[in-house]
């Protein structure tokens, strides 16, 4: 009984007093903004470059635009992630006053973006090759194949992976301290330097962060049985 | 309707096509056999444009397809073609399949490419599966509606790549008498396949390819009784 009434004293003044709570509030908040931006961001800069690099396999005209693409995937997947965010924050947006938020958001977008153009790739690449042929061979042109024919069924494909994804991006977001935004990490640092005490605070972030990417692949998941409905295979 | 000028083709320094010459009348049914590696895949293949041939020209009616700067999107219009491996789109319906492109290219209005993709499935019997997804069908089945999917676009002449190679010998019958029934109607048919029953039946010309080039070719009863190249001689016993 003591040890439970201890428990939840520790909770009170960790949590609680002071309105401790806010803190993990508007950290959960960045977060998620900072998840949301990369993503919109994330995606299309993927796709984009997955559709280029899959182009210029026949168009010769492409080939700049794929060593442009293949020079920007190496370089963002061969670097720290934390090193990016600095660069983008310190360097290239340093005398100007967009919200680090933003800036956050657009960094590990453009990070996003590199993982989320091989899966792409990838998922392009695992359609037999007689969907393309099929596609052309009715008189299709290859983006109008590519949009009705490939994508649709690419998509089915990489829906996992970019699931996972998404949930390395939320967990990714938690170096946004380095450029003084206040995530769930830094929100949970602050109030345990405050009090001197970081079992509860790391414990509550870490649990914010679980219920984040569990809810996550649960949604994920559905979405995927429900893709799988709709070809019955 | 179609001709073919000293038509090559290599892969990566593999000689595969050396000088095809050929003119397809309309109307005619022309059946490609040979030994596997002959080249014959590739021919027809190049009759699209599907493969990319390294030399030669490919006309079609009026225009030279190989020439770039020739629509071959609106070439491939009228050139249907059936693949070995069917090729549906298994993400789409039975009945999306087939209205697909008439569809998606303007030629027809949902309404009108529905009503006839339905005309086509109640001909091959498969009506009740218009709203089925491929991976339902047997493979029989499925290759009759992919006939039916090039049919849809009202090509000029259809190509098929080796229809039967892929099925059940129990359904090879279903999807011969489909062709069969293309040609009494006097759809222009290319054909790689190695059914000679077919063959025999069906065909107003025959090709024996081998070696990239075409052998021997003739009308089917002096080129299945009275064949003159060795080649083909030695081809024949095998297969017959």
């Amino acid at each position: 009984m003591e040890f439970l009434q201890n428990i939840s004293q520790d909770f009170y003044k960790n949590i609680v007093a002071q309105q401790r709570y806010l803190f993990f509030w508007n950290g959960l908040k960045a977060t998620i903004a900072m998840a949301l931006i990369a993503i919109v961001i994330g995606v299309p800069i993927g796709m984009i470059i997955a559709l280029i690099k899959n182009s210029a396999k026949e168009n010769k005209k492409l080939r700049w635009a794929e060593i442009i693409c293949n020079l920007y995937v190496n370089l963002i997947r061969g670097t720290p992630v934390v090193l990016q965010l600095m660069i983008i924050y310190y360097i290239i947006f340093r005398s100007s006053n967009i919200s680090s938020i933003l800036v956050g958001g657009l960094a590990f977008g453009i990070n996003s973006g590199a993982y989320v153009s091989e899966i792409v790739r990838g998922g392009i690449e695992s359609i037999d090759k007689g969907q393309m042929e099929a596609g052309r061979s009715l008189g299709f042109n290859r983006s109008q194949t590519m949009r009705m024919i490939i994508l649709p069924q690419a998509i089915k494909n990489i829906l996992p992976s970019l699931g996972n994804e998404f949930i390395m991006l939320i967990k990714e977001t938690s170096v946004a301290g380095y450029i003084g935004i206040l995530d769930i990490t830094k929100a949970s640092d602050i109030v345990a330097s405050r009090i001197y005490n970081y079992f509860f605070p790391l414990t509550v972030a870490a649990c914010i962060y679980l219920v984040l990417t569990l809810g996550l692949s649960k949604l994920i998941r559905i979405l995927e049985r429900r893709m799988a409905k709709s070809d019955n295979r | 309707m179609i001709t073919v000028k000293g038509l090559h083709k290599s892969f990566d320094g593999n000689h595969v096509l050396k000088g095809v010459d050929i003119t397809i009348k309309k109307g005619e049914k022309v059946v490609v056999i040979g030994p596997s590696g002959s080249g014959k895949s590739t021919f027809l293949r190049c009759l699209n444009l599907l493969e990319q041939p390294t030399q030669g020209e490919i006309w079609f009616e009026s225009s030279n397809i190989t020439d770039p700067k020739t629509n071959i999107d609106k070439v491939r219009q009228k050139m249907g073609m059936v693949f070995q491996h069917f090729n549906l789109f298994p993400h789409l319906t039975v009945k999306k399949n087939i209205t697909l492109a008439p569809v998606k290219l303007g030629l027809q209005t949902q309404e009108e490419a529905d009503t006839n993709a339905m005309h086509l499935l109640e001909r091959i019997g498969l009506a009740d599966k218009a709203d089925s997804y491929p991976n339902m069908l047997s493979g029989g089945q499925k290759q009759r509606i992919a006939i039916v999917r090039a049919l849809a676009m009202n090509p000029e002449v259809i190509l098929f790549d080796e229809p039967t190679s892929a099925l059940d010998p129990e359904m090879v019958g279903e999807v011969l008498e489909l062709m069969k029934e293309l040609a009494k109607e006097g759809m222009t048919m290319v054909v790689v396949t190695h059914e000679m029953g077919f063959a025999r039946e069906v065909a107003t010309r025959m090709l024996f390819m081998d070696e990239g080039i075409i052998m021997e070719q003739n009308n089917p009863q002096e080129f299945f009784s009275n064949p003159q190249n060795p080649r083909l001689k030695d081809f024949l016993t095998k297969v017959l």
